[in-house]
């Protein structure tokens, strides 16, 4: 607890939460909110593809916006970690917290297995897909769904500390 | 110039300009439909399509502009009294109104949406679509006019039928005295309006008389913890599959994954539709939950304002075969790389808005 107030009370850390400035606080969240529409909407829709919506639409191209992908995942690893550390104590104490992170640990390992499993192969478009695709498809859109509302929640449940 | 300033800053001026669009226009929209269904033409029924789409962005931004206009007749301090002649109660009637005919309009809006995407996808446009927007706009017309007529007696209390029932009683009076002197007893001179119109506005209880449907759905928003945080949730799950046909979309316009055609990149625009289908109606809730929030903020404005761009951008998408010149492995001409900038330009300027709300707006 110790630990989690002294990052709290780092200069950044109360920049982020208390100077006012648009760039801390709101623009750190605005950067958060456009990082998870590009890495979720675009994992979404090739979820979809793969469950069978878009027929029309061939798959291997879509690899091509994987670096954007992760590209928004990590300006929401690093936006989030700044927005943790303004927050670290209340944050960090909050189960809803681990949670998130619980579903993004498993979202990212399922996004790691579509992409070596499903796209690996480069007649994806030609041949069925392997048996598990539309189970990690699935598991995929399960687990960001989770992530946001997790994340959402993060405002009202547990010790609310009013970020 | 300081006029178009006014009218474009007081959003009573906005109200009244923008409400003429979803009543008369509306109605020119209907009589394109009608008159392309029974000709069979397929460019009047994608015209009359196109027109309900637009009508039905803008009926939106009416029905923000006329929370706005109340709020602003009303004031910010709940003492402020209402211009007299102005009757709470008739604002509140109007309301509820625009509240059904919205829906009906942005429903309406929605399947059009759908049948000009259907005409252009691989497969044919099915039968029930056009029967569907038949019913649909017919509502919706009817909805539309109810608000407009209830509209009326905001500003014009005396065509209110209660008003004109007790003028009319005043003249049968005034009639029976003249035909038989002395049959009537305080029988009055003459009958001016004004009299049936103070008579109306003074026996309605301020703010009681007419129990506010918006307000009871508003109630019922606020009402619940679980409900604004669910809504919420949804309300990014819904800017989640918008922003991913925008960027897909709109970047193979611009030269991203080149191989993929047009064809195939469209299929993905009803899950984007889907997601903005979501946040309308989200939105709408945390609206009518606490308009104060909204209709009184300059980031909400410019949020509305980018919204129907986005609107007229789609439209584009709609009814331009330029895009369609993009098969696979060929780059988009000029107008539909235009149009894909301004799609991402205009979709992250929405997405600015509504983060912005509360922080540079006075939400929250």
């Amino acid at each position: 607890m110790a630990f989690l107030q002294t990052i709290e009370n780092l200069g950044f850390s109360q920049w982020v939460k208390q100077s006012g400035s648009l760039w801390a606080f709101p623009g750190i969240l605005l950067a958060h909110t456009y990082g998870m529409a590009v890495l979720v909407g675009i994992i979404a829709a090739i979820d979809l593809r793969i469950l069978g919506l878009m027929p029309a639409l061939p798959l291997a191209p879509l690899q091509k916006f994987f670096p954007l992908v992760w590209i928004a995942f990590w300006v929401n690893a690093i936006t989030g970690t700044m927005l943790l550390a303004a927050d670290a104590t209340t944050k960090l104490t909050n189960p809803d917290f681990g949670i998130k992170m619980a579903f993004i640990i498993v979202a990212v390992i399922t996004q790691r297995l579509i992409q070596t499993r499903i796209f690996s192969d480069p007649e994806i478009d030609r041949r069925p897909f392997p048996s598990n695709a539309k189970m990690l498809a699935v598991m995929s859109l399960v687990c960001w769904l989770g992530a946001i509302t997790a994340g959402r929640l993060l405002a009202y449940v547990g010790n609310p500390s009013g970020l | 110039m300081d006029t178009l300033r006014e009218i474009l800053t007081n959003t009573s001026h906005l109200h009244l300009l923008l409400n003429h669009i979803p009543t008369t226009a509306f109605l020119v929209a209907l009589v394109v439909f009608v008159v392309a269904l029974v000709n069979r033409s397929e460019t009047l029924t994608k015209t009359s399509l196109a027109l309900f789409f637009m009508i039905a962005a803008i009926a939106i931004a009416t029905y923000a502009s006329g929370s706005a206009a109340e709020a602003w007749l009303r004031g910010t301090s709940p003492t402020t009294e209402l211009p007299a002649n102005v009757l709470s109660d008739a604002i509140h009637e109007h309301e509820d109104a625009a509240l059904w005919g919205t829906m009906l309009m942005a429903l309406t809006g929605f399947f059009s949406w759908l049948a000009l995407w259907q005409g252009r996808s691989v497969r044919k446009r099915p039968s029930w679509t056009l029967p569907l927007i038949t019913v649909l706009s017919l509502l919706s017309f009817v909805a539309m006019s109810r608000t407009a007529y209830l509209g009326g007696h905001i500003d014009h209390v005396e065509i209110r039928p209660d008003v004109v029932a007790r003028h009319k009683a005043c003249l049968d009076l005034v009639d029976a005295e003249t035909k038989h002197p002395g049959s009537v007893s305080n029988a009055p001179a003459n009958c001016p309006w004004q009299t049936a119109v103070d008579e109306v506005v003074g026996s309605q209880a301020p703010e009681t008389a007419y129990k506010s449907q918006a307000r009871a759905l508003g109630d019922f928003v606020i009402g619940h913890t679980w409900m604004w945080p669910t809504l919420e949730t949804l309300h990014f799950v819904g800017l989640s599959l918008l922003f991913t046909a925008v960027l897909i979309v709109n970047l193979r316009l611009l030269g991203m994954m080149k191989v993929v055609p047009y064809s195939a990149v469209y299929q993905l625009l009803p899950i984007g539709m889907l997601g903005f289908a979501i946040n309308l109606v989200t939105g709408m809730l945390f609206f009518v939950g606490i308009p104060s929030q909204y209709n009184a903020n300059p980031v909400f404005y410019w949020k509305m304002v980018f919204v129907l761009l986005a609107g007229l951008n789609v439209t584009y998408f709609m009814l331009v075969d330029d895009t369609w010149t993009a098969t696979a492995g060929v780059a988009a001409p000029v107008g539909p790389r235009i149009a894909a900038a301004s799609a991402i330009f205009i979709w992250v300027a929405v997405l600015y808005c509504g983060h912005m709300l509360p922080f540079i707006g006075n939400a929250f």
